[in-house]
């Protein structure tokens, strides 16, 4: 089990012509990921996602918040110790060009971690041979053809499905892919996201999912939940399918009228909208990150910061009580709303959040 | 009337077996004011085609066969030198697939634009770049600032829609994209398609966009063509091959595209794995090896491309009604009342 309480992480850049920024690529965010269970996260480029999922594996720190892996406060850890926890922690890169080492053969890369994995567990040592074949069939590869190869003579697909086997190497508890399906073929694209339930099925892997096509995290299995990401911040939250059926934010609202509709099949939205403004990130934003290109903004969000509250639950108060959700970016203007406690159930963070339909449906179902 | 008119193309590249065909006996109209999707298994054979329609497939490739009839420019596989390259950009407007790594490091945005219309004669450049300028503020970029940047500072997406820009700022009649918007995320992409549909109803053009996202596709063409193995297997008006694909890969094709809607479980991978230039199919049918519908035939005879319904082609020795209505592999067409 992963708990993940208000995780910030803000880069200093010194540019020459841009001069001194400062990168809020997390504002704090939090989520709760059971054992076997699923959380996917899906926001529009630059949002966040791969540092998070760095963040997890322990490839990146965080600067803000707490990440406790099985009841384990790790910051509290030595760096030694903590390693512990993140080698069952499996990433798969979102570019499986950078993944790989040119110089290494397919049968290297695996070998090195399945040797070592084997001594850990007390198993023949020379059985890695057969693990490799074992899971590079699981991803669907041809060992004896994929095993000789280097990296260059492997297609974009291809790569995916090695970096996929490397990580599964390890025996893994949990899984964190990052786009981990975009470069394989269509056609083949259902099987590694049927491989990946199946994982959390047969072996109870628990799955981070980090997405730009919000359609593939459906395919994760059940009681996965969605977080919608906006600038480093958690703007939607609620079950996957319940967010894309009734989303109630504007921003996720956007996000799903953009997936494209597969006209004579589905027809779109009745609710589709769009952004009223191309993203700029110069403009200081106050209240409401979203708040610039917000299609249904209204007075409060220039000045104040919404915070995450349950939808439904009437009032988005603006007491300044503490937030419970430590993820917000909590300040004296900041209001919360309820109770935002519920690890489960839809919570969102705008003002005048309604519910709407904006992603396709399937022609014929739609007046039912 | 076609402005691009492909006919029995053959492109073959050099392996260590010898020539092998990436593109067998395409034939392909591309329809002035309509926008084309084609789409296929990675591998299949698109950009070559693509490449091919500025007769610019790189070596070990050649085009083997086959003609390519341009509007007002004549068969592109016979043209050479200053002819050619003037086709290509003035005529014909591309973006390559991974374009974005494609543009010159050492000078900036503007600098690329301005040799790019001196290399074409355009009399004023002013003009290029006031138009270059408003295309990019149009897709959501803005346009002063990425005249001035080199191309280290831009990002992915960013890159990707200067290409675009490239592509449609010299005017062109016919437009090939490919790829064009695999970098980006939704939204992005969705402003970037919107802009491509404008500008070709705007100017009437013939385009022609490569894809394997049949969502995004479906948005924005008219027509659908379906390559699978180097051929092409199915095309036609997009609505009816999508709500009545005859071809057994389309069909499969369709019915494994991730969803946002409806049931998780109605949707399905295609067995087996897609064909390379080597372990295609050499006597049949191409897909046979995957077909939940192959007969005896189809390991003998490769099925042509044959015209049906008028306005449609399909290669497959099995009745589109068996395809259509077959229970095999995928649920039959959905959306539309019996
Ligand atoms: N090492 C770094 N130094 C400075 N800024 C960084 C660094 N790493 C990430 N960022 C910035 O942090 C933000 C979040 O980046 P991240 O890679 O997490 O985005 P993402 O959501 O994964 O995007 P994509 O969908 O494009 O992969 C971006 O604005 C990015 O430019
Ligand atoms: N220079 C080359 N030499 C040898 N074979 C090549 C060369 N370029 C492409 N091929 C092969 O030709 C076939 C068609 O490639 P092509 O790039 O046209 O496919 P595609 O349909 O565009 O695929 P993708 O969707 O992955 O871009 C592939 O099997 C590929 O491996
Ligand atoms: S020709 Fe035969 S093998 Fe090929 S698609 Fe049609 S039914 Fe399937
Ligand atoms: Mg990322
Ligand atoms: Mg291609």
């Amino acid at each position: 089990m992963i708990q993940a309480r208000g995780i910030t992480r803000t880069y200093q850049t010194h540019g020459s012509f841009t001069g001194d920024r400062t990168v809020h690529a997390l504002r704090g965010v939090d989520f709760t990921l059971p054992d076997g269970g699923a959380v996917s996260f899906i926001g529009e480029s630059g949002c966040g996602k791969t540092t998070l999922g760095k963040i997890l594996t322990g490839l990146e720190t965080f600067d803000g918040g707490e990440l406790v892996v099985d009841g384990v406060e790790l910051s509290k850890l030595r760096p030694r110790q903590r390693e512990k926890y993140f080698r069952r922690i499996q990433m798969i890169h979102q570019d499986p060009y950078s993944a790989l080492n040119p110089t290494r053969t397919v049968e290297a890369t695996l070998g090195d971690p399945l040797r070592m994995r084997a001594k850990e567990t007390g198993a023949p040592v020379s059985a890695w041979r057969e693990r490799a074949a074992e899971l590079l069939t699981l991803v669907g590869l041809e060992p004896a053809a994929v095993l000789p190869k280097y990296p260059h003579q492997l297609s974009g697909g291809q790569r995916q499905r090695v970096v996929i086997a490397r990580a599964l190497t390890v025996d893994p508890t949990v899984l964190i892919a990052d786009e981990a399906v975009s470069m394989i073929d269509v056609s083949m694209r259902l099987g590694i996201l049927s491989l990946l339930r199946d994982l959390r099925a047969r072996l109870g892997i628990s799955l981070v999912f980090i997405t730009h096509d919000v359609a593939t995290a459906r395919y994760v299995g059940d009681g996965g939940e969605l977080h919608v990401i906006y600038r480093g911040e958690v703007v939607e939250r609620g079950l996957t399918d319940e967010v894309i059926l009734s989303p109630v934010h504007p921003y996720t609202q956007c996000l799903l009228s953009a997936v494209p509709v597969m006209r004579g099949l589905e027809e779109p939205g009745p609710d589709r909208t769009a952004p009223t403004a191309a993203l700029d990130e110069r403009t200081p934003t106050p209240g409401c990150l979203f708040q610039p290109r917000c299609p249904f903004a209204g007075a409060q969000c220039a000045e104040t910061h919404p915070v995450l509250v349950p939808f439904g639950a009437d009032a988005v108060g603006t007491d300044a009580a503490e937030a419970n959700v430590t993820g917000a970016d909590v300040t004296g203007a900041d209001v919360t709303g309820a109770d935002a406690t519920e690890e489960s159930g839809h919570v969102h963070a705008c003002f005048y959040p309604e519910s709407r339909r904006v992603v396709g449906v399937e022609v014929g179902a739609a007046s039912a | 009337m076609s402005e691009v008119e492909v006919r029995d193309l053959t492109v073959e590249y050099q392996t260590s077996v010898g020539w092998l065909p990436a593109v067998a006996g395409a034939s392909l109209d591309l329809r002035a004011g309509q926008i084309t999707g084609l789409v296929g298994e990675s591998g299949s054979g698109k950009s070559t085609l693509a490449l091919s329609l500025l007769n610019a497939v790189p070596a070990p490739g050649r085009i083997a066969g086959g003609t390519i009839e341009v509007a007002g420019v004549g068969d592109l596989t016979r043209l050479g030198g200053k002819q050619l390259r003037k086709a290509r950009g003035g005529a014909i407007g591309y973006v390559f697939q991974a374009s974005q790594n494609s543009l010159n490091p050492l000078k900036t945005i503007g600098r690329q634009l301005l040799d790019l219309g001196r290399s074409h004669e355009v009399g004023d450049l002013r003009a290029l770049i006031a138009r270059a300028k408003d295309l990019a503020n149009r897709m959501g970029l803005d346009g002063d600032r990425v005249l001035d940047s080199y191309q280290h500072e831009l990002s992915g997406g960013m890159r990707q829609r200067v290409g675009i820009v490239f592509a449609l700022v010299l005017n062109a009649k016919v437009l090939i994209l490919d790829e064009p918007t695999t970098a980006l995320d939704m939204l992005s992409q969705a402003s970037v398609l919107d802009i491509v549909r404008k500008v070709h109803d705007e100017n009437q053009l013939s385009t022609l966009i490569i894809t394997h996202d049949i969502g995004a596709i479906s948005e924005i063409a008219d027509r659908l063509a379906v390559m699978y193995g180097g051929r092409i297997v199915e095309d036609g008006p997009l609505l009816e091959v999508l709500r009545r694909p005859t071809h057994p890969y389309t069909k499969a094709l369709i019915g494994a595209t991730a969803r946002i809607t409806g049931d998780v479980d109605g949707a399905r991978a295609l067995p087996g794995r897609p064909p390379d230039l080597t372990t295609v199919a050499r006597a049949g049918c191409v897909f046979r090896d995957r077909c939940p519908f192959a007969v005896e035939v189809c390991a003998q005879t490769e099925p042509e491309l044959h015209s049906f319904d008028s306005e449609r082609r399909r290669a497959c020795h099995v009745e589109p009604s068996t395809v259509l209505t077959g229970t095999t592999g995928t649920p039959a067409a959905v959306g539309e009342p019996a």
